[in-house]
């Protein structure tokens, strides 16, 4: 039966978790990567990793809830738990914790990743995973052990068909390939990933990862809203709440070419300033002046000494940086895709600016070695960042259109191998859509 | 999470999204089901009439049962002809939706259990053949029954895995459900054995009132001379018998009792799953808990926590 | 603790200590190698006697000693076809493990379901007693963890078939 099934989807970051089914064109389900399990933070174990073994098990000294329930009795809490948005909202009742299982991009508390799992096939996904394979991600850098981690919960405990974990940045390349831009449908390039608290620069040569030249920059979507929040205090605005802050950054931001220049035309033209109107609870409604902060705000990226004091490098320098770092033989193919992803590369003209930013760099460098050299003339350099439509779900998209490809299959771990090998052998995949694949 | 829903999510979220008044943006989603069931929900004509088109693997079964009836019954204004590659289409105008919220979000429920209205077919035909069983039994002493009614209606068959199968048979004072069930990997199969276990020991335990349940792995007297049902002997096919009692089998009770015992085999495996990643995780603690007396061993291992002035704690080394 | 049960790990414990009398000792047969001869078995000269000690047909322990390694290897109680399967998972989990447990042997002696190498390194760098601890404490817990996982599995096929027959009623 496995051969017709969609190939299930699923890229599990630190904020927000992403299912879906390949071949669609975007996530059927996106949701905080939370659970909501019983018992506050206590329960199942939480972020120091080894709570004591009680004596007896829970379920042996019996009535331990205060309510004597038939849950209670028989040692089912582990049922008892809510994930995505119903565990936010679980938790913000009485009795229940909340916890976030993956950390910094990797996965910290495997008892509840595993239950987190099971919610997402068994209730949300509606699949039987021993009919599907399943594309998972994992971030750059993600020990082997992790993987084989993985591996065991999702052969051993779902016996799910076939697996296929890819690098979230690669995955990203590939769903590069859906904008006109790209010609080749190469797997080297440059992958700027921003999400909601970090972004990452990442280096991809043929589809490997370059891990020694991996940056990241503490800035990210959520500094992002602080800013605007800070700057809507400043002024007095009458609702300057961090979810105000979050619309305001999502509806009317955008990035522009010089700071100056665009404070020059916002007092020319008073009718760039915008309104915002926030429905308050209670059906009142505030309007909020949205000015300045409209470019102002994505700006932190390109000179983030106007919000930070300790980091202060331009995301261009940054990527310059990295792509100089890289075996040089690579160079040219990174500099020439630059491919953003994640929500927080979304906002107008920042490919634009990065890729203008990024060009001025290399330019004054190679006139610089043109004039050292005496005379000689370089043939310049490529500078191309890709925007494409996907970028949001950049990882996800890019799986689907991998995990939808006829030879998906053949990329995949089966079950059979498994129990032949043994968990090691998630350690190497073949490299799905690179050279020798479609 | 205990019982399994009888509706698909993902359908009911999508379609409470649009059918909420959000403006109309296109959609092309394919989603799968359990027990290799795929819809498709798409927008194949304005963005205003959404489509939502099912493929059963056993849709021929289930026509044979009267399928058709039913879904007429529940979408008929809907129904159009099938998407190519599906079995059953619905279309639904946004443009054309009950005016009360109430009736919208009905319309959204149904359709979310489109394919718990599929696999209902065979279900509800063996309940009408019950109904009128029991009226012909009731003519008769047990003795003097004429064949037919005594033995009952033919047994339904509906394939709906590769491997697995319901069996639905009919009789004056029973409805008899089949499963036929196979594990493919030992500890499934053992867990799988334990739970099955509790199911037939649950009526004689707690449960008076549930249909009764028995477990064997040759074919069922029931099942005898049914095409397809070969006595491997193996055992590796075992065969779930829910026995319907009349007091299950009231028209009030029909829609909910057809709908649960549509999820047993998928609830079934959804716990064997859930008890492993249980048993996980005591292994893990357990093997923390090894490591730290193992640990306990190394002499210079002593780590020291200590404090800053803020409170936070920080390890140093050996 | 059953009256079985505390001799059975005295014996082992007591033949443990005196087994795990370790000392540094290069290979006779490959230059500038060292080895653990209970693993190489290239000098029979330096094996010692193997020993087991039996609780009953399922419950045994072998003890293998050399001059510079000692190999332990435990059969785990099972009684029936899930304890089987338990602790068929079980110890996989853990050898799954194993570089995280230093004396653990990745692949259990043929007719035991965990083995243990304990090479003279280890009892150098680690305290002998508190190895012996170790051993003889999975060993006592390895029992309870299972017959506890049995339980448990009993007790959700339980509540998971009464909740799913409940609401026929």
């Amino acid at each position: 039966m496995a051969n017709q099934t969609p190939a299930v989807v699923m890229d599990n970051g630190t904020g927000f978790s992403k299912l879906g089914f390949a071949g669609n064109d975007s996530p059927s389900f996106v949701f905080p990567t939370a659970i909501a399990t019983k018992g506050g933070a206590a329960g199942g174990g939480s972020g120091s990793g080894r709570p004591a073994v009680a004596n007896k098990p829970s379920f042996l000294t019996g009535g331990a809830g205060p309510t004597g329930h038939l849950s209670g009795k028989r040692g089912t809490e582990d049922l008892d738990f809510f994930i995505g948005d119903e565990a936010i909202s679980a938790a913000s009742g009485p009795g229940y914790g909340l916890h976030y299982p993956i950390r910094h991009g990797q996965i910290e508390n495997w008892d509840h990743m595993e239950r987190f799992w099971s919610n997402s096939i068994f209730k949300y996904l509606r699949v039987e995973p021993e009919d599907h394979y399943f594309l998972l991600t994992e971030p750059p850098l993600n020990p082997p052990e992790n993987r084989e981690n993985t591996a065991e919960i999702f052969f051993e405990s779902f016996n799910c068909a076939g697996l296929y974990i890819a690098v979230q940045a690669v995955l990203a390349l590939a769903a590069s390939w859906t904008s006109s831009k790209v010609t080749d449908r190469s797997l080297t390039g440059t992958v700027i990933d921003s999400g909601d608290g970090v972004t990452h620069v990442i280096p991809v040569a043929e589809g490997y990862v370059i891990g020694s030249s991996i940056k990241s920059i503490p800035i990210a979507g959520r500094d992002i809203t602080y800013f605007v929040q800070s700057l809507l205090r400043d002024r007095g605005e009458p609702d300057s709440s961090l979810k105000t802050a979050q619309e305001i950054k999502e509806a009317h931001c955008y990035v522009c070419p010089d700071i100056v220049n665009e404070f020059g035309k916002y007092d020319r033209d008073r009718s760039r300033f915008m309104k915002h109107v926030v429905a308050q609870p209670g059906g009142r409604e505030v309007t909020v002046d949205v000015g300045y902060e409209r470019f102002l705000a994505p700006e932190i990226f390109f000179n983030p000494e106007i919000y930070s004091s300790d980091f202060l490098t331009p995301l261009p320098v940054v990527v310059d940086g990295v792509i100089q770092s890289s075996p040089i033989d690579v160079r040219r193919g990174l500099y020439k895709n630059i491919v953003l992803s994640g929500g927080s590369t979304l906002y107008k003209d920042f490919g634009r600016r990065l890729q203008r930013d990024i060009k001025q760099l290399v330019d004054a460098r190679i006139r610089q070695s043109e004039v050292r050299s005496g005379g000689a003339k370089s043939g310049g350099l490529e500078v191309q960042v890709i925007t494409h439509k996907r970028q949001r779900h950049g990882p996800w998209f890019g799986g689907s259109l991998l995990g939808q490809t006829p030879e998906f299959r053949s990329y995949c771990h089966t079950k059979a191998e498994y129990q032949e090998y043994g968990p090691g052998i998630v350690r190497r995949f073949a490299l799905l859509g690179g050279p020798g694949g479609s | 999470m205990l019982l399994l829903d009888y509706q698909n999510v993902l359908i009911q979220s999508v379609l409470t999204e649009r059918f909420s008044g959000a403006p109309p943006v296109s959609i092309d989603q394919t989603v799968s089901d359990f027990d290799g069931v795929t819809f498709h929900i798409s927008t194949p004509e304005t963005k205003s009439k959404i489509m939502v088109s099912i493929q059963i693997r056993c849709f021929p079964d289930l026509l044979r049962y009267g399928a058709e009836e039913v879904l007429n019954r529940e979408y008929g204004p809907y129904v159009v002809s099938p998407e190519p590659g599906f079995d059953f289409s619905i279309v639904v105008d946004l443009e054309n939706l009950p005016a009360e919220k109430e009736a919208r979000d009905d319309l959204v429920n149904k359709i979310a259990l489109l394919k718990r209205n599929a696999m209902a077919a065979p279900f509800e035909q063996a309940y009408k053949e019950h109904y009128h069983l029991k009226q012909e039994a009731a003519k008769f002493t047990s003795e003097e029954a004429p064949q037919g009614v005594r033995e009952g209606g033919e047994v339904k068959a509906i394939h709906y895995r590769e491997e697995e199968a319901i069996y639905v048979k009919a009789s004056h004072d029973r409805v008899t459900v089949i499963f036929s069930t196979i594990f493919r990997e030992e500890t499934d199969r053992v867990f799988g054995k334990v739970f099955i276990q509790e199911f037939v020991d649950a009526r004689r335990r707690a449960i008076q009132n549930a249909p009764q349940v028995l477990f064997r792995n040759d074919p069922p007297l029931e099942l005898q001379g049914v095409p397809g049902v070969k006595n491997t002997g193996t055992g590796e096919i075992g065969y779930v018998t829910f026995v319907l009692f009349p007091r299950h089998l009231t028209p009030q009770r029909m829609p909910d009792v057809i709908s649960h015992i549509q999820t047993f085999r998928d609830y079934f495996h959804y716990h064997i799953k859930a008890s492993k990643a249980y048993i996980h995780s005591r292994m893990r603690r357990r093997t923390a808990d090894f490591l730290q007396v193992l640990r306990r061993a190394r002499p210079d291992s002593e780590e020291k926590e200590r404090k800053t002035a803020s409170g936070r704690t920080f390890k140093v080394g050996s | 603790m059953s009256q079985s049960l505390r001799p059975y790990l005295q014996a082992v414990r007591s033949s443990l200590t005196a087994a795990l009398c370790l000392s540094n000792f290069a290979s006779q047969t490959a230059e500038r190698h060292n080895v653990p001869e209970v693993e190489a078995r290239t000098s029979p000269e330096v094996l010692l006697t193997p020993l087991t000690i039996a609780r009953n047909e399922n419950e045994r322990v072998l003890i293998e000693p050399s001059i510079n390694s000692i190999r332990i290897s435990i059969k785990i109680k099972q009684a029936d076809e899930i304890e089987h399967i338990l602790v068929h998972k079980f110890t996989r989990f853990l050898t799954q493990r194993a570089e995280s447990f230093f004396i653990l042997r990745r692949k259990p002696i043929k007719g035991y379901d965990i083995s243990f190498l304990i090479t003279n390194f280890h009892t150098e760098e680690m305290l002998k007693h508190k190895l012996v601890d170790f051993i003889i404490q999975f060993m006592e817990e390895v029992d309870k963890e299972i017959s506890e996982m049995k339980l448990f599995l009993n007790a959700r096929a339980r509540f998971v078939a009464e909740s799913f027959l409940t609401p026929f009623d």
